[in-house]
């Protein structure tokens, strides 16, 4: 049993990097911009459609160039759809980004058609590796470094250069930043680039685990929102606690009691909000209280 | 005396518009009796268009369409009008269903993939007195104890799929482990399996629920590992089987046992591709091979021109779903639901099928022969991916039994 369990935990923690990395595009939009982003799971299913179209003439580089292309639709919808919002009632932003999820899903299946498309990993990743009662597929493997490469890389971008705290200045008091004579308007627009081209690496990465189709939106964006509520809105730390923490809860509770294993992260939420309302490390935000 | 219009003659200037244009409407009401006449015939459809079986909508509503087209657009002389609302979850369908019903007036209703969202309509059809054409659900029930007077199934019953794959899914060992989808069509998928498998002396060595949509299976699948089954029994369906598929592949679990469930889909396997599909699956029908019948080859062929790609499984049962409720009004020349119903508890389909399809009076399944399909071990073409191992069942003269007797069903009408 002992064994069991320790199969369900790693394999728990491994699926929770796949749900940090789809959390954490999410994550810089709202921590950065202040907007609930619920287009979120149409970036990702981008991502994941970019990388079937190009792999075929691109090979590998369809990695790269996939998550590129859904940061350039993001700046350009940033540009024309929501940039006319800030400052404006939330509410709209929540609109907005909703119409905005609705009208591309429906798009990519009209592009790409309602049916799956099959999406294998690479050859070279296929396979597992099996240590005692553990067993981690290289792919996840990948996925996970792949995950801790772009959080550290994001934290210290953030944290350590110019434009890391340009980025944080005007997240908490635009008007000053302005005044200091930085086009923010311009650091939105790369911030809401870089949070979508995010979201594409993230749908890139689980194209070969999970169902390549339109709706692959919906199976993403829920346990991101629920991850990023957990770990406190905008709060990377949070997310990262949070994601392994659903990720493990989600993986136990298969073992003990499967079909309440969807239901066990909105109640680790539930829990988790009446405990501490703004998340595990969610901030007071003056915009927002 | 102060008045607040400017015409002087005590109404307002939009009181006369509205006057004159009722005035109007006597004038040209002969033309919109003629038109009454030609008034549509409106068909409600149900299937999703969103969620894991949001590409089984897809299919089986163009299946519908190509059944209008076959009757010209037409039945006694009246324009078909196809209204497809969203079949999402037990609660929103039935709502579907009353809107439907009531404001649209649909003459019948056909639809329905998963069990859960028909057993929550079908009440809603029997109190209206209107024709259900269920054309995708499973769950025995269906057309057993919770069966009605006014819906008729073309789908598999559970009950009788699991016998078609048995004979050949015992060769492969005792030791069974299920994963099913956690409502009606799962759990009655995994009770009527097991109560094969229990009898013929075979055990169960793992049965979990997965909640519909499940994306990652890892987790099942390190249970199924550790159990060693020699069969996986899976009632998954659409982007749920097709997740289950990718993921033993990434474990390493592809062609290491057995597997099977209580119906496939194409297109969840076409989803999930050449290396990761395999499997012995009960097939409703297929759009090519040794038993494709006549109706069901022009049928294939019309689809297949029309969309660039050959029909799935459900796009076959929403075309037959389509034309039997055409079939029936134009036979009966009305839309009353009741002369429906008893037109097709008697008719009888030729040419669909290797042998004369029809729905039972005393419990509206659609008795069929079905096919046992087996991936094919090397797949070469996009969408041809099964072997027909045989017809279930071999013998016509036993299709009958096949689906059970009055007594065995257990379905009584209400009055």
């Amino acid at each position: 049993m002992t064994e069991l369990i320790v199969s369900q935990v790693v394999n728990g923690l491994v699926l929770g990097f796949l749900y940090v990395l789809i959390a954490i595009g999410l994550s810089i939009i709202f921590g950065m911009l202040g907007i609930v982003n619920f287009a979120h799971g149409v970036y990702f299913a981008l991502g994941a459609y970019f990388a079937l179209t190009l792999r075929d003439s691109l090979g590998p580089w369809a990695i790269v160039l996939a998550p590129l292309g859904v940061g350039i639709v993001g700046i350009v919808i940033e540009m024309t759809l929501m940039r006319p919002l800030y400052g404006k009632e939330p509410l709209l932003g929540l609109f907005m980004t909703f119409g905005i999820a609705l009208f591309i899903e429906e798009l990519i299946r009209t592009i790409w058609g309602a049916a799956g498309h099959p999406f294998n990993p690479p050859a070279l990743l296929s396979g597992f590796i099996v240590w005692g009662p553990v067993l981690v597929t290289k792919y996840r493997l990948f996925v996970l470094v792949v995950t801790v490469i772009i959080l550290v890389g994001l934290w210290l971008f953030l944290q350590r250069t110019r434009y890391g705290r340009i980025i944080r200045a005007g997240s908490r008091d635009p008007e000053m930043v302005s005044m200091l004579g930085i086009n923010l308007k311009r650091v939105f627009t790369a911030v809401f680039g870089l949070g979508t081209a995010v979201a594409g690496i993230a749908g890139v990465l689980a194209a070969p685990l999970w169902s390549v189709v339109p709706s692959m939106s919906e199976a993403a964006i829920m346990p991101a929102f629920v991850v990023v509520t957990i770990g406190g809105l905008g709060s990377f730390g949070g997310a990262v606690i949070s994601g392994l923490l659903v990720g493990v809860s989600v993986a136990l509770s298969i073992q003990f009691w499967p079909a309440a294993s969807t239901a066990v992260m909105y109640a680790l939420m539930i829990l988790i909000l009446l405990v501490r309302p703004r998340g595990l490390l969610g901030e007071s935000w003056e915009r927002f209280e | 005396m102060k008045t607040n219009n400017k015409s002087g003659f005590g109404i307002s200037r939009r009181a006369l518009l509205a006057g004159a244009a009722v005035g109007a409407t006597q004038v040209v009401a002969p033309f919109v009796i003629t038109a009454r006449a030609a008034e549509a015939i409106k068909i409600g459809l149900l299937l999703p268009k969103s969620g894991p079986y949001a590409v089984q909508g897809e299919i089986g509503h163009n299946g519908a369409q190509i059944a209008i087209e076959d009757f010209g657009g037409k039945v006694l002389d009246r324009p078909i009008d196809l209204i497809w609302l969203d079949e999402s979850s037990p609660q929103a369908t039935q709502q579907n269903m009353r809107k439907l019903i009531e404001e649209e007036k649909v003459a019948a209703v056909q639809g329905g993939v998963s069990s859960g969202d028909v057993l929550a309509i079908m009440p809603v059809a029997e109190r209206a007195k209107t024709l259900l054409m269920a054309s995708g659900p499973n769950a025995t029930e269906i057309t057993g104890k919770n069966c009605s007077k006014y819906t008729f199934r073309v789908d598999l019953p559970n009950k009788v799929t699991v016998n078609s794959v048995y004979p050949l899914l015992k060769e492969r060992g005792k030791k069974w482990y299920f994963v099913v989808a956690s409502y009606a069509w799962g759990i009655d998928a995994y009770n009527q399996m097991k109560d094969v498998v229990v009898k013929d002396g075979g055990n169960v060595v793992g049965y979990d629920q997965a909640p519909l949509g499940t994306t990652d299976f890892s987790s099942y699948l390190l249970k199924v590992r550790q159990a060693k089954p020699d069969v996986v029994y899976v009632g998954l369906g659409g982007t749920d089987l097709t997740n289950f598929l990718k993921q033993m592949k990434e474990i390493g679990l592809t062609n290491q046992m057995a597997l099977s469930s209580p119906i496939v889909n194409d297109t969840d396997l076409w989803a999930a591709g050449p290396d990761a599909a395999f499997g012995v699956y009960p097939k409703i029908w297929n759009y090519t091979g040794a038993h494709l019948a006549k109706r069901g080859a022009d049928f294939a062929a019309a689809y297949t021109k029309k969309h660039g790609q050959p029909p799935e499984a459900e796009g076959w049962q929403d075309w037959f779903a389509m034309t039997s409720i055409l079939t029936a009004i134009k036979e009966t020349k009305s839309t009353d639901s009741a002369k429906l119903v008893g037109f097709l508890e008697e008719h009888k389909f030729e040419g669909y099928k290797d042998a004369p399809i029809f729905f039972r009076n005393f419990d509206h399944q659609l008795v069929q022969p079905l096919l046992v399909a087996q991936v094919k071990e090397k797949i070469t073409d996009k969408y041809d991916y099964f072997d027909i191992k045989s017809e279930y069942p071999k013998d016509a003269s036993a299709l009958n039994a096949a689906y059970g007797n009055q007594a065995e069903i257990g379905c009584t009408f209400k009055a």
